[in-house]
């Protein structure tokens, strides 16, 4: 008889398998994502040129619109979440399959894992094309790693409302921005410091306690979404 | 006898709602750090935005109370009547403080931190009405809205903290600042106070009128066939 | 009274917070009726 913890994590860590084995027969998120950061990436580029040498542009200007890609990147992907399950019916099997609370788990490590493998993909090439030198690398890592952890918790938490909702994918825009928008405002202000070289500040435990504060609040109201 | 007294409280509400606007006319002082007479705009911009507040945390309240109280659907109408409400208040906070922004920092806006906050607080509570209206079934809206009015409460304290950071602000303090010491005037102080009062009794009487009628609403919507 | 004087500014405050007060006890005794109705 296994114990209820691992238990918990056999059936988050299946969901998490579950959910990526579907992406890579399907694709449609990592290419909706992928192609969606590039394109507004090259869009962006090509307007500015490589303007990272200019310090002003590069400590105001880019940090913000790497974060606006990102931001834009997840919210044309990490809705499918839930609609896809909604949508093949198969959210009936999943809620007598799981606990409300291993289910949201495997999702956010599922969009996590999808958001961090987009950031390791567009981040580099970012700082490429603009010709954007880093004072602190590490920080910059650490901004993207936990910025992204937000952002992909928030969404999948809030992509399991708008699927219940009429309208979904205009809805999730709408219902996420201004949840999000403490994480991207934090997350631009690390990034702005890692490539004026500046120290972290109070931004970087802000940021944390955001995370720690999203994942709490999506752990205790995700089974209140899920459980009619 | 209980219309007796709901009526005298009404009435109560009239005169003390009355009393305070004499006071912030003639019994209080008009600031002399502020142009002409403009001060006395903060008997009314204030009270409207602790207004607001004040109903956006009840709304959480009731939203945890639907969530975990046995999912009544009283509680749901009466968070969804405090968000109606919170989001009045919050916009007329918003006009109050432009206007006097445009007489005493000469632009109705500025982006200074407390109207940054203000209006990512509106688009938190547009979001949730619009969240609500793109629901048909009565149960699953009172679910969903519930758990973003929870969401609305444990991320918008986010603010406070970030957006001070990011411009500075021309705000005049908070009434009772940092060391605890009344900041203002004493009949100022009291005009406020008695003010912020009426503004809150009134608040609970529109929000106690809206929930009935949305419950007649839906009683109504229950007998069709 | 000046017009756009302190005096002036009141009553007009006064007026739409009167306004505002009947509206709602009329609100309320309409509301109240309809609950009386549903009742019985």
């Amino acid at each position: 008889m296994p114990s209820p913890t691992s238990h918990w994590v056999a059936s988050a860590r299946a969901v998490f398998a579950k959910d990526w084995r579907c992406e890579l027969r399907s694709r449609y998120a990592l290419n909706a994502i992928g192609l969606f950061a590039v394109t507004t990436l090259v869009v962006t580029s090509a307007a500015l040129g490589p303007s990272g040498s200019n310090q002003a542009m590069a400590i105001n200007v880019l940090p913000a619109i790497l974060w606006l890609i990102l931001l834009f990147a997840a919210a044309a992907g990490l809705p499918r979440v839930f609609v896809h399950e909604e949508e093949s019916r198969t959210a009936n099997a999943l809620r007598l399959a799981a606990t409300p609370s291993a289910l949201f788990a495997g999702k956010v490590a599922f969009g996590l894992s999808l958001l961090l493998a987009i950031e390791a993909l567009v981040a580099p090439l970012y700082l490429a094309v603009m010709n954007l030198n880093l004072a602190s690398p590490g920080l910059f890592v650490g901004a993207l790693v936990a910025g992204g952890y937000g952002l992909a918790t928030g969404s999948v938490l809030i992509a399991a409302l708008a699927s219940q909702a009429r309208g979904r994918s205009t809805l999730f825009s709408v219902l996420a921005f201004p949840v999000l928008m403490p994480l991207l405002l934090l997350a631009i202000e690390l990034t702005r410091n890692s490539v004026a070289g500046d120290p972290a500040g109070p931004a970087l435990p802000q940021l944390l306690l955001y995370d720690g504060t999203v994942t709490i609040a999506g752990l205790m109201l995700f089974p209140a979404v899920w459980n009619p | 006898m209980t219309r007796t007294i709901s009526l005298g409280l009404r009435g109560a509400l009239w005169l003390w709602m009355s009393a305070c606007i004499w006071g912030a006319f003639f019994y209080a002082w008009s600031d002399p750090a502020f142009i002409g007479q403009s001060s006395r705009i903060l008997f009314f911009h204030v009270p409207m935005a602790w207004t607001s507040f004040v109903a956006y945390f009840a709304a959480a309240v009731w939203s945890a109370g639907y969530l975990w109280g046995g999912r009544q659907a009283r509680h749901d109408r009466a968070a969804a009547a405090a968000v109606e409400c919170g989001v009045l208040f919050g916009v007329l906070a918003t006009i109050t403080g432009s206007l006097w922004a445009r007489i005493e920092w000469g632009a109705f806006w500025n982006w200074d931190p407390r109207q940054t906050s203000i209006v990512v607080v509106l688009l938190f509570y547009g979001a949730y009405l619009a969240l609500r209206s793109a629901m048909a079934d009565r149960e699953v809206r009172a679910r969903i809205s519930s758990v973003y009015a929870l969401i609305a409460l444990v991320v918008t304290p986010f603010f406070y903290f970030i957006v001070p950071r990011i411009t500075e602000s021309l705000h005049p303090e908070p009434v009772i600042n940092a060391e605890r010491k009344l900041d203002v005037d004493p009949r100022m102080f009291y005009v406020l106070i008695g003010s912020s009062l009426a503004y809150m009794a009134l608040f609970f009487w529109i929000h106690n009128l809206r929930s009935r009628a949305q419950a007649l609403a839906d009683a109504q919507e229950d007998e069709l066939p | 009274m000046e017009l756009g004087g302190l005096g002036w500014i009141f009553a007009v405050n006064l007026i739409i917070w009167t306004g505002l007060f009947l509206f709602l006890l009329r609100l309320d005794r309409r509301i109240a009726g309809l609950e009386a109705g549903k009742s019985r």
